[in-house]
């Protein structure tokens, strides 16, 4: 490691709670040296995120007080430096990114002031110069029209551009120190690549010193220097990465890169199925040329432009019974649109789509009887897709009942039984989702969604809200209940590496469109599609030899260097 | 700067809302029971004046087609003639417009100069002594009734200190406002309760939020974090919501303006509704309701100004 | 039954606000019913020998013009104000969550015709609505509850279709669809329960509004009519003797001020405890 520029000792952090006082930060050391990218990874609840707020002491909430332990900066320990100081220090010697910008650029402001002001305040300057020198920073964040965008408000900027004019922001006090708190987390995977990748370039640039937050040990893998493992507020283990991720000495990072997507074990899992079924046999889903479009709402009457959006133009395909097949793309490719069209959740403006035999267009109360029956669907957010004033038995009883699938009296045993199926306990008929855990939530879902005895079900980004360990989980679960239950499971998501392990089919989606589809093994060997190859090698993975691909310029799938998002609709 | 196009054609999504103001008043009128031009002409009523109103207002067509001729007279800007007064309806709703419009304006200005540092100082020691304190008398005032503590406030300043006069309107300017300071106090007081509830919430919201650390995080001084990202945030939803509560405002000049004796629009409402002037209750009604759209046109643009992210 | 009540009470118990609240409001009630009992002279029997005595012992409250014990007139106030805040609120709230969860959740046509009749409504100033019906009808305390229920649905419905419009693109109401299971019951069972809390909370903000019109409409002579003791209507007698006899108004306001500051402090516990931001 080169020369240290924050040290961090025995810093621990405790929460004044209504039962008394609890730990959230439990003895924490460690050092961040020059110019070096140190990766600060763990699960929700781990503490990286208030571990890095409190080397500003820019704690959370009031309750929340640093007891004890030091953080060093150049010789000044920030933890009993006066409130004046540390402001001093905030921005201008430490700077922070978030992962949701949109929330943490004034939207009332235009990003170029924005970062104006900072450098104004920081160094001193007037208006004009302050002016130029945000003009500058917009150019290195990679804004290509630095002029022009200079006068843009957040809003008019997609996500990706948002994240760099954030970056812009933090820059403007010119810091020694960023740190970076899940900033790609809500980003597609593409555009997660070239945030990483710039944040990259302006360590080598500015020589900064980076902390990067994340959950993802394949960010890690791909970015960091050195990797400190956190879990509950405690420092698991710290070093190289390469020593970390190659011989992990604690149990809990073992288990963290085991369950990580891209692990070749985890792929290895992967069973190719039974040969799909009887050759012969007829499609559970058949979708042709499915077209499904939204009028365009609060277009203003004189602003002309379209009347209707494009959700999924023209997208044809087969399921087989018993088939796996995952379906990814990145945000606003349709994927989800299509499987609420397949339920018939979503009006279809075109085409055909027939359930076992029953076409939804034509034959509509059949199919859709049929459907209710025999297709169950489960959610990505798994607070989100329970009722949260139904406790999970009443809530089981009440499909039970509606659906009359099995006899009234035999409703609370068949509870116990889908409790049983999912890896529940059986108390938990008697919880609310709030007092559960999200994967907990989650398997309550899938429990919901197997109470119809359902031939298909559709999982719409169902991990993609968890953390690994427990998305690990998750996967296995329905890997276990498709052999089981001989389901036929239709896999939606923006991770490429999950649908890789699950699916014995992938289906790449693009702006609506399938672009590429086929066997999974021979998709990710060899993709065909420019996009699937750049969608593939923007995956961080977590073998730290296998560099990220960062699609940068000259591919017209990338609109996100276009900059501005114009404001017209 | 196609963010003000909105100004060219939101007037035309009124003319759904002005259409129903209309309808209303003119169904509220035929509701009364009895034969319409009696009522219209209320004690006055001779035969001849009766056949009159009946030609002028189509009383024996059809209900539709006295909807048209009552819009085609509303076009016409005719309204009526008041019984009480004996003169038109419009004209007479035109001497009653100032001191309302004053007192309306001279509240709103107060109530802002009471609610925004009040608001302002609650927010910033959310959960010390002052922000308890400001939020006990603002929970304590909103039931405050309007009427009632006009009367406190009289027999304090007017009885008690002699400071200001009991009720009516003067003849000069200064006279005027003279005579506006208890009544916009009064309409201020109840209203700043609820600004100051709202804008210390949203205040609050903001100072705790996402824009707040990240400005802190980079090093702001906290009167930088407060008056240029809190407070323009916090007062966005604050102006829709007087905006909302124009028709409360209006409504509390009624009850005011009867207490002061103000010869305003309001006054002259609950009169009229004394006296069976219908003529007088449609039409101001139907002028009141006209400046609710109005208000709500012009808190658009304001909004617009200041939030670039909203463009309708 | 007091097993269920349990956690209810703990929750009450930890929230200062909600607790002083309904602390207030139960007195008011306590006095409402047993006004009878607890009035010490009756509210409309004039006696010419004691007119205009400022409070004392035997008159707390002092007395008014036709020598009425004030005290004992504010008691019975209680009745009629309390009254007209409870059944002024009860009919919109119920109006309104089922116009709000079917705009809401149908949307399309229903939507549109019922957001048309609320803008129309809304655009006439609250009173201005209310006194111009009042003004048909006839004075009265019927009346005034006909115009609320006229008026006041419609902040309840904006509120509701408010909460449905975000509730039904929730991943649990798509799963309900999906389910098979019937509109009714989606709206009513599953998303009106977790649409309302906010409406419950604006109801007790609603009550002080309502309390505050009602009183000011009997104020101006519209609402309740002498000789009922309505703390409106005896702030109107008062009026006229602000000089010389400032108790006739005094009292009367101030039991309208603590009615209504009952209602806030249980609106505010209440929007806490059901976790509700304005």
């Amino acid at each position: 490691m080169s020369e240290t520029l924050l040290s961090v000792r025995n810093l621990s952090v405790v929460f004044a709670g209504e039962d008394g006082p609890r730990t959230l930060i439990d003895d924490l050391s460690f050092d961040l040296g020059k110019g070096e990218i140190l990766g600060l990874v763990g699960e929700s609840g781990s503490g990286k995120s208030l571990t890095c707020r409190s080397l500003v002491r820019l704690m959370p909430s009031p309750n929340l007080t640093i007891a004890s332990g030091s953080v060093m900066l150049d010789g000044r320990d920030l933890t009993k430096a006066p409130d004046s100081d540390i402001r001093a220090v905030r921005g201008r010697d430490i700077g922070m990114i978030f992962q949701n910008p949109t929330s943490h650029l004034d939207p009332l402001m235009r990003i170029g002031d924005q970062i104006a002001e900072g450098i104004r305040i920081h160094r001193g300057v007037d208006g004009k110069a302050a002016r130029a020198a945000a003009l500058d920073i917009l150019a290195q964040v990679g804004f290509p029209h630095p002029a022009r965008q200079y006068n843009g408000y957040p809003h008019e900027f997609s996500g990706g551009m948002r994240q760099r004019a954030m970056i812009g922001v933090a820059l403007s006090c010119d810091p020694r120190i960023l740190i970076a708190d899940e900033p790609t987390t809500a980003l597609d995977v593409t555009i997660q690549a070239q945030i990483l990748r710039l944040l990259m370039d302006l360590r080598e640039s500015r020589g900064l010193s980076v902390i990067l937050i994340t959950h993802d040990l394949g960010i890690v893998a791909q970015t960091c220097d050195r990797i400190a493992v956190l879990r509950q507020g405690r420092l698991l283990e710290i070093g190289d990465k390469r020593d970390v991720l190659g011989r992990p000495q604690h149990p809990y990072t073992r288990n963290l890169i085991a369950s990580h997507p891209s692990m070749p074990e985890r792929q290895a899992a992967f069973v190719p199925a039974r040969e799909p079924a009887i050759p012969k046999a007829r499609p559970l889903v058949e979708i042709d040329d499915l077209h499904v479009r939204f009028p365009v709402t609060g277009r203003s009457l004189f602003s002309g432009g379209p009347r209707e959006f494009s959700a999924v133009k023209g997208v044809s395909l087969q399921v087989m019974p018993g088939e796996t097949v995952g379906i990814v793309g990145e945000s606003g490719s349709g994927k989800s649109t299509l499987a609420r069209a397949l339920l018939g959740l979503t009006p279809i403006s075109e085409g055909h789509v027939a359930f076992d035999g029953a076409d939804i267009v034509t034959e509509r109360a059949k199919a859709l009887r049929k459907l209710r029956r025999e297709a169950a669907m489960v959610f990505q957010d798994p607070y989100n897709a329970l009722n949260p004033r139904l406790t999970i038995g009443a809530m089981l009883a009440e499909v039970l009942a509606v659906q009359e699938s099995v006899p009234k009296e035999r409703i609370p045993a068949r509870i116990g039984e889908l409790l049983d199926l999912v890896g529940l306990e059986r108390e938990f008929a008697g919880r609310k989702p709030l007092s559960m855990s999200g994967g907990q939530c989650q398997r309550a879902g899938i429990a919901r969604a197997l109470a119809v005895n359902p031939k298909l079900i559709v999982a719409d980004e169902c991990v993609a809200a968890l953390d690994v360990t427990i998305q690990a989980q998750i996967v296995d679960l329905f890997r276990d209940l498709k052999q089981r239950l001989n389901l036929t499971l239709l896999f939606i998501a923006h991770d490429l590496a999950i649908v890789r392990n699950l699916c014995e089919r992938v289906v790449v989606m693009y702006h609506g469109e399938i672009v590429e589809e086929g066997p999974t093994d021979k998709v990710f060997a060899a993709p065909r599609e420019a996009y699937t190859q750049a969608l593939i090698g923007a995956i961080p993975d977590i073998d730290p030899d296998r560099p990220l691909l960062s699609p940068r310029g000259g591919d017209d799938f990338v609109e996100e260097t276009s900059g501005l998002v114009t404001g017209e609709a | 700067m196609h963010r003000y196009k909105f100004v060219l054609y939101r007037p035309l999504q009124f003319l759904p809302v002005l259409f129903g103001i209309s309808l209303i008043t003119f169904i509220l009128v035929r509701l009364i029971p009895g034969d319409p031009a009696r009522v219209l002409l209320g004690t006055r009523s001779t035969p001849s004046a009766i056949a009159a109103i009946r030609a002028q207002y189509g009383l024996d067509q059809p209900i539709w087609l006295q909807y048209f001729y009552f819009l085609q007279n509303l076009a016409q800007g005719e309204m009526g003639k008041s019984i009480l007064y004996k003169i038109d309806v419009l004209r007479l709703i035109a001497t009653r417009i100032e001191p309302t419009l004053a007192l309306v304006l001279s509240a709103v200005l107060l109530s802002l100069v009471i609610a925004v540092p009040l608001a302002s100082l609650a927010a910033r020691s959310n959960g010390g002594p002052a922000d308890h304190i400001v939020r006990f008398v603002s929970t304590f005032g909103i039931g405050f009734p309007p009427f009632w503590l006009a009367l406190m406030l009289i027999i304090f300043f007017s009885v008690r200190l002699d400071l200001f006069p009991v009720s009516g309107y003067g003849e000069t300017v200064a006279d005027k406002l003279y005579h506006l300071i208890l009544p916009a106090l009064t309409i201020a007081l109840s209203l700043s309760t609820v600004l100051i509830r709202s804008l210390r919430t949203a205040m609050i919201a903001e100072l705790k939020g996402d824009l707040a650390t990240a400005a802190r995080a980079r090093g702001m001084p906290e009167s930088i974090v407060f008056w240029r990202h809190v407070m323009p945030n916090s007062l966005v939803p604050t102006i829709n919501l007087l905006a909302v509560n124009i028709g409360w405002l209006i409504g509390g000049t009624v009850v005011v303006e009867s207490v002061f004796a103000l010869p305003g629009m309001g006054q002259l409402l609950v009169r009229a509704i004394f006296s069976r002037d219908y003529m007088v209750v449609q039409g101001v009604a139907m002028v009141f309701a006209c400046a609710t759209v109005l208000v709500n046109f012009i808190a658009d643009i304001v909004t617009v100004a200041i939030d670039p992210r909203v463009k309708q | 039954m007091t097993a269920a009540l349990a956690p209810a009470w703990k929750a009450v118990r930890r929230r200062p606000t909600l607790l002083a609240g309904l602390i207030l409001l139960a007195i008011f009630l306590f006095v409402a019913l047993m006004a009878p009992v607890i009035a010490p002279y009756d509210p409309i029997l004039q006696n010419g020998d004691l007119r205009l005595q400022p409070p004392s012992w035997s008159h707390p409250f002092g007395t008014d013009n036709f020598g009425r014990d004030i005290f004992s007139r504010v008691i019975w106030g209680t009745r009629v104000d309390l009254q007209i805040a409870v059944i002024g609120v009860v009919f919109p709230f119920l109006i309104g969550t089922v116009v709000g969860t079917l705009a809401g959740y149908l949307g399309g046509k229903v939507d549109i015709v019922f957001m048309r009749v609320i803008d129309i409504i809304l655009a006439f100033p609250f009173l201005v609505l209310m006194l111009s019906i009042i003004a048909i009808l006839g004075p009265g305390l019927q009346s005034f509850y006909i115009a609320m229920a006229l008026v006041g649905w419609v902040s309840y419905a904006r509120l509701i279709r408010a909460q449905m419009l975000v509730l039904k693109t929730a991943d649990y109401a798509t799963a309900a669809l999906s389910l098979g299971f019937s509109g009714p019951r989606i709206m009513f069972r599953h998303l009106l329960p977790n649409a309302i809390a906010g409406s419950v909370v604006f109801s007790m903000s609603d009550c002080v509004l309502v309390l505050l019109s009602g009183a000011a409409i009997s104020y101006l002579g519209l609402g309740v009519q002498p000789p009922v003791a309505e703390w409106g209507v005896m702030v109107a007698e008062g009026q006229s003797f602000i000089t010389t006899a400032w108790w006739i108004t005094l009292f009367p306001g101030l039991s309208i001020v603590t009615l209504a500051f009952g209602f806030s402090l249980t609106g505010d516990g209440l929007g806490d405890l059901l976790g509700v931001r304005e």
